[in-house]
């Protein structure tokens, strides 16, 4: 079957999880704290997570394009689809944005007039971190990225039935994608710093953005093993195999290692510097988010480590589900790490401001000592993963929407025969 | 590797070969009586040998005071050579073990040449450090083991010593990989010879016959090499990134520097791999293995890496002011606008300005323009280094103890004599061993061959014919 169908079944299942996560935000917003700071962040987390696998499926397709990969060819469509999920990530962007500009949420320290002015730090930082240049930032780069993603989309799909001998769709997407590499390279970079690095707006890190970066690559091919072994079982794509399935393992395998590679030396250049500025961050994970801290490690390096270790784990469906599934939540995991501290520090000191009159001082009193256990905060809790699974839903509804607007397959690609003959070497694999 | 080859793909092969012209065409150069360009070339490197010859003899002598170092900038030439060569070392090990990750059939042109590249920049950057201690004898001091010195153990918390393990395993298993890859090719090599150059080329091939157990082994050896090779060609420039980013000075310590560092590696090495292979093919005529689709290919990794280090590069400009941090802004400020600002300038633009050049197809697979730029890109890369140590220390966190650095002229000779190091090791490998990889290019023709593959492929009609008959 060439022809992806959205059966009402599927619309079914994924309208009931969309109406479950909408159902746990807004418990979560029922029993918050004033600023409603577990709901805000997880709307941010869960926003920025999502959008950020849709901006990486739109790399990954620029990089293998102008890459000359064809191995890939069976399952690009997917990754199409996926990037097209810009458009709803950017709305879900603006609501943040809208946040910040009518204060409905306390996520961003920098963005609290009151406190910047307080601040020389936030001073210095505010001709960068302001809500003009959020909205600008985020207006501007996202849809860059639509445009790209509609424009690689558009030429992919109208090659299957205008496609020409000569390949003129796929030269015109080459220019296309070879001109959206630097242009991802400097923007994931801006975008990234004030979406999330801002959170702890003291705080800086050079390499921030290719950590964030790494993590979202893991995430999306996690995502796309998930999303074909799905389509597989409902035979769809029976000429994507195990061949395919083993190149994708290896993905998952090596950028594993090079999020932790990136995880390493961030932390460790920080941790032999040993200046105060730059410690407090980890500091702060380790002495009070412990399970976050240590779990990011377990779930996105040891764990695929060990599995995909072998050859023959990387051709199995059950183990790939298994593995994709652990590294998927793991790096959703990880932006949970990034963005909970950060902004649960800022709500505090807030609401100690809200209630000066009742008992000042009470902010700098709780950062000296351990934080207590929060749930939602500490750990995710059920409402979290509830409410990522609605997100999830809604990525997928989004994702098999346009996966129905076209052929499966790319007919008139230049690398379909490639793909369709792919076959994995594996050396020293006699017998076989 | 699938058999199935898109006709968008241009051939690697050209000309037609056979079996055997692949083997006449590598291996005769090295059966032949050198050229005047070899002869002309190889008597200028050893001159250039001889000054660096020269200058350790000067340094050790003199001693270190000899260069031009102060209690200021206690890293000058030295250790911005040290670097320059480790960076270039990165190419070999980066296309045979990576590229042979990511199914790149192009590397097999050009990855010996590169293998070979590697270790001898890797020998000369090893030369810095050591010569910088002044007392080379006592280099020995550096490793650990129980000693008679107290016991006097090494610093185990330092970055300078996780590179001298770091180094000298890439070394290690550069060399044995680049060793492995050649022992099918000597033996091709002695299959043609006579008398005494037969035995030489039979103890360096190790007696191979060519027999299926050998390959299997050979197999083996290769994957187990290769999966060693690919963790390591990251270790490396990242230790080295280590030994400046662990610090605590401004312009240094920044977390960026790991990937950074290989990413300007990567693209030095390619820079160098280029410049060698632009005069290599057409000396040894051996155009039509290094094709100009292996060049473009090669001028996209330049374009690519040039354009992450510029990522990084201005990364760290705008957390430097993002920062607030008035010590970081000041070493980013000094950087561009202080006393070596034309050293700024000049990595800008060579090493991300005008790498786009390679923007326009006709310009990645113009000789002219390719040889150029890799000339810039390799000075550019040289700067970078010199940007990061010099003009880092120079100006340090106490204004009266500020200083200008320029080298003496032991320091310009040791360079230049490296240069000589390098040149010499090269020539000598393209006189004695296959420049291309032999029998790997021969496990490509019939996927990338041009009478099997691109748009104008003929194998087909061919088989056709004879069909007919």
């Amino acid at each position: 079957m060439n022809q992806f169908t959205f059966e009402s079944r599927y619309r079914n299942v994924l309208i009931g999880f969309m109406a479950l996560g909408l159902l746990c935000l807004g418990i979560t917003f029922a029993i918050d704290d004033e600023l409603h700071t577990r709901f805000w962040t997880n709307y941010l987390h869960n926003s920025v997570f999502f959008t950020g696998i849709a901006f990486m499926a739109l790399f990954i397709l620029a990089a293998f394009t102008t890459a000359w990969a064809g191995w890939h060819t069976l399952i690009k469509r997917i990754w199409e689809a996926y990037s097209l999920f810009l458009v709803p990530g950017l709305v879900l962007m603006l609501v943040v944005i809208a946040g910040v500009w009518g204060h409905f949420h306390h996520l961003y320290h920098w963005a609290d007039a009151g406190e910047v002015a307080k601040d020389p730090i936030l001073q210095g930082k505010s001709s960068f971190l302001n809500p003009t240049w959020y909205t600008l930032g985020t207006l501007i780069i996202v849809g860059i990225w639509i445009l790209f993603a509609w424009k690689m989309r558009q030429l992919s799909v109208d090659e299957d039935v205008n496609g020409t001998p000569e390949f003129k769709h796929h030269h015109r997407l080459r220019i296309w994608a070879a001109a959206f590499l630097p242009i991802a390279g400097f923007s994931s970079a801006a975008i990234i710093w004030q979406w999330v690095m801002s959170v702890d707006a003291h705080w800086y890190s050079t390499l921030y953005a290719w950590y964030t970066g790494a993590s979202w690559f893991v995430s999306a091919i996690a995502l796309t093993i998930l999303t074909i072994i799905f389509l597989k079982g409902q035979g769809y794509l029976e000429n994507v195999t195990a061949e395919h399935l083993h190149d994708l393992g290896k993905y998952l395998f090596a950028f594993s290692i090079f999020w932790t590679y990136l995880w390493f030396s961030q932390f460790m250049l920080i941790w032999y510097a040993n200046v105060g500025e730059e410690t407090v961050y980890f500091f702060e994970r380790r002495e009070n988010y412990p399970v976050l801290f240590y779990g990011n490690l377990i779930i996105n390096f040891i764990a695929p480590f060990f599995v995909l270790m072998r050859n023959d784990t990387k051709r199995k469906y059950g183990t790939m589900v298994f593995i994709s599934i652990v590294v998927f939540f793991g790096h959703w995991w990880d932006f949970f790490q990034m963005i909970k501290p950060g902004a649960r520090h800022t709500a505090m000191e807030a609401l100690a401001h809200h209630g000066a009159h009742e008992g000042a001082g009470h902010a700098a009193e709780t950062t000296g000592h351990a934080l207590e256990f929060a749930m939602g905060f500490t750990i995710p809790g059920l409402l979290e993963l509830g409410t990522m699974l609605g997100f999830l839903a809604f990525f997928l509804f989004v994702v098999f929407n346009r996966l129905s607007r076209a052929s499966l397959v790319p007919k008139n690609d230049p690398y379909l025969q490639e793909s369709l003959h792919h076959h994995v070497e594996i050396h020293g694999d006699e017998g076989h | 590797m699938s058999a199935v080859v898109s006709q968008i793909r241009e051939p690697l092969i050209q000309g037609g070969k056979t079996y055997h012209q692949i083997t006449e065409d590598i291996v005769s150069p090295t059966e032949r009586a050198p050229g005047l360009a070899w002869v002309v070339a190889f008597i200028i490197s050893v001159s250039a040998l001889a000054v660096y010859v020269f200058c350790v003899a000067w340094t050790i002598w003199v001693g270190i005071g000899s260069w031009n170092l102060n209690r200021t900038i206690g890293w000058g030439w030295d250790i911005t050579n040290f670097v320059w060569w480790i960076g270039i070392g990165h190419a070999g090990t980066l296309i045979s073990a990576i590229l042979l990750l990511f199914r790149q059939k192009w590397r097999t042109g050009v990855n010996r040449a590169a293998e070979a590249m590697t270790i001898f920049a890797v020998m000369c950057a090893g030369q810095f450090p050591l010569i910088h201690m002044g007392r080379l004898w006592l280099g020995f001091f550096i490793f650990p083991y129980p000693n008679t010195r107290g016991p006097l153990w090494v610093n185990f918390n330092s970055p300078l010593l996780w590179d001298v393990f770091a180094i000298s395993t890439y070394f290690t298993v550069s060399l044995l990989f680049w060793y492995t890859g050649l022992v099918p090719d000597f033996a091709t090599v002695r299959d043609r010879a006579k008398g005494l150059r037969r035995k030489i080329y039979n103890f360096l091939s190790f007696g191979w016959t060519g027999a299926a157990k050998h390959w299997q082994r050979f197999e083996a050896l290769s994957l187990v090499l290769a999966g060693l090779s690919t963790p390591l060609v990251l270790s490396v420039h990242t230790i080295v990134s280590f030994d400046f980013a662990t610090s605590v000075i401004p312009g240094w310590h920044t977390t960026i520097f790991p990937p950074y560092f290989v990413a300007g590696a990567i693209f030095s090495g390619f820079a160098m791999v280029q410049t060698l292979m632009v005069i290599t093919r057409k000396v040894l005529k051996l155009e039509q293995y290094v094709t100009l689709a292996h060049i473009e290919s090669m001028n996209k990794v330049i374009l690519v890496t040039g354009t992450i280090v510029g990522v990084a590069y201005l990364t760290e400009l705008f957390i430097a002011w993002y920062s607030g941090y008035l010590y970081e802004q000041f070493a980013f400020a000094n950087r561009v606008l202080g006393p070596y600002w034309w050293s700024y300038v000049g990595m800008m633009s060579c090493n991300v300005l005008s790498p786009q050049i390679f923007w326009w197809k006709k310009m990645r697979r113009s000789i002219f323009v390719t040889f150029v730029m890799s000339i810039f890109v390799n000075i550019g890369m040289w700067f970078e280094r010199f940007v990061i140590i010099a003009t880092t220390l120079a100006r340090d966190y106490l204004p009266s103890s500020w200083s200008y650095y320029t080298p003496t002229w032991v320091e310009i000779g040791l360079f230049i004599g490296t240069l000589g190091l390098f040149f010499t090791l090269y020539l000598i490998f393209a006189r004695t061993a296959p420049v291309v990889a032999v029998a790997e290019v021969k496990a490509i023709l019939k996927s990338a061959g041009d009478q099997y593959t691109g748009p104008d492929a003929h194998a087909h009609e061919a088989a056709h014919k004879a069909k007919a008959h």
